[in-house]
């Protein structure tokens, strides 16, 4: 069989076999319409998207209400994090709370550091401000509650506390906290300043 | 003429671009004059791949419903036919792989008996070679052959449906053609009727 004629009968044919079976395709546009109901085209991720950032009122609804919801999981995250790292001892609580006042930079710019550990045998704090050597902080009443106070210039400072050899990133009364190599750190900004460390 | 009616004939004079943006917006009577326009050609495309009537007729309807769906992703700059050829040959191969778990009976094609049957014995033994030819040629051969010779694509478009590259379809093609050739000359019929 030449070529052209093999093409013309394959041709030919496949339109055969369609125009033989054509008769299935009866009311096919009918069938198609009731399975569609009154549904429209799937937006799609971009189609969201395009949705969201449309400025229509409907629209400025959808964003407050992603913004709220984003809101609300970083809040919880966040609370979920402070639960797994802050220390969970009522007691401990408390007395940290006594000092929140007086975790601010004093007037000389001598910071106070202060964590509650009950039963520690040693803490220190490591930090940006220190080469992250370890300065010790002191309980000299022994009511569990270690403080030190630090002379330190204007600017922002990663630290962390380590109590009895173990790393403590997130000190409760820092500004943020940042994760680096898997471990968190605390930070704190002195006197406003934001090129310190 | 009822309403729904006068809508269907409202859209049958519109240009496809009109129908899919009325689509767009969820104008499903649009849609079908979509369908209506397009059904022969998925049809065909779907029974050159599957080989089986009523296979064909489900991926028909479930690839009109799929694009629908998924309408905005279509660009429509781009050639409708195309994008929707890719829908329904994607659904042909899921459904031949179904298959390959699930066998079924060979299907049967009813013979069309032709309007001059005097005329057209030779004519129909050909195709019925043909026919048989290409049910017996394997699924990557017989796709871009359909699409060549039944939905009249390009090289190029072929490539993109398939999704594979425009020289594999053109060696695919040529390959195809003597399989088929292969397939239906053994018993010489066709040569001595036609040559």
């Amino acid at each position: 069989m030449r070529q052209d004629e093999l093409e013309r009968t394959l041709r030919d044919a496949l339109c055969r076999e369609v125009e033989a079976t054509a008769a299935r395709l009866t009311g096919l546009e009918d069938r198609v319409i009731a399975d569609l109901g009154d549904r429209a085209p799937r937006l799609g991720v971009y189609g969201w998207l395009r949705r969201l950032l449309a400025p229509s009122p409907g629209a400025r609804w959808a964003q407050a209400a992603i913004l709220g919801a984003t809101a609300a999981v970083f809040l919880i995250v966040g609370f979920w994090i402070g639960a797994e790292r802050a220390p969970s001892d009522p007691a401990d609580l408390r007395a940290a709370s006594r000092f929140t006042a007086a975790s601010a930079p004093v007037n000389d710019e001598r910071v106070l550091f202060v964590l509650p550990a009950l039963n520690a045998k040693s803490v220190s704090v490591v930090g940006s401000f220190s080469d992250w050597e370890a300065v010790p902080l002191a309980d000299e009443d022994g009511d569990g509650i270690w403080t030190a106070r630090l002379p330190l210039p204007p600017g922002r400072y990663e630290y962390a506390f380590v109590i009895d050899g173990r790393w403590w990133g997130q000190d409760p009364l820092a500004d943020g906290y940042v994760k680096s190599f898997g471990e968190y750190s605390s930070v704190r900004y002195v006197g406003g300043g934001g090129d310190g460390a | 003429m009822g309403t729904e009616e006068a809508e269907a004939s409202v859209y049958r004079v519109q240009d496809e671009v009109s129908l899919l943006r009325a689509s767009l917006a969820g104008e499903t009577a649009a849609w079908g004059e979509i369908v209506t326009r397009y059904k022969d050609a998925v049809f065909g495309l779907c029974l050159g791949f599957l080989r089986s009537p009523a296979d064909a007729e489900d991926i028909t309807h479930d690839a009109f419903i799929r694009a629908y769906d998924n309408l905005r992703r279509y660009n429509l700059e781009k050639r409708f036919s195309t994008w929707l050829f890719t829908i329904a040959a994607n659904l042909c191969r899921n459904r031949l792989r179904y298959r390959r778990n699930h066998p079924v009976v060979e299907p049967e094609f009813e013979s069309s008996g032709g309007c001059d049957p005097a005329a057209a014995i030779a004519r129909e033994e050909r195709q019925n070679r043909v026919r048989d030819g290409l049910t017996r040629l394997p699924y990557g051969y017989r796709a871009p052959l359909v699409l060549r010779y039944y939905n009249d694509l390009s090289y190029r478009e072929i490539s993109e449906v398939l999704a594979i590259p425009e020289g594999t379809v053109k060696t695919r093609i040529h390959r195809a053609k003597a399989m088929l050739k292969d397939l239906i000359g053994p018993v010489g019929v066709i040569d001595h009727e036609t040559g």
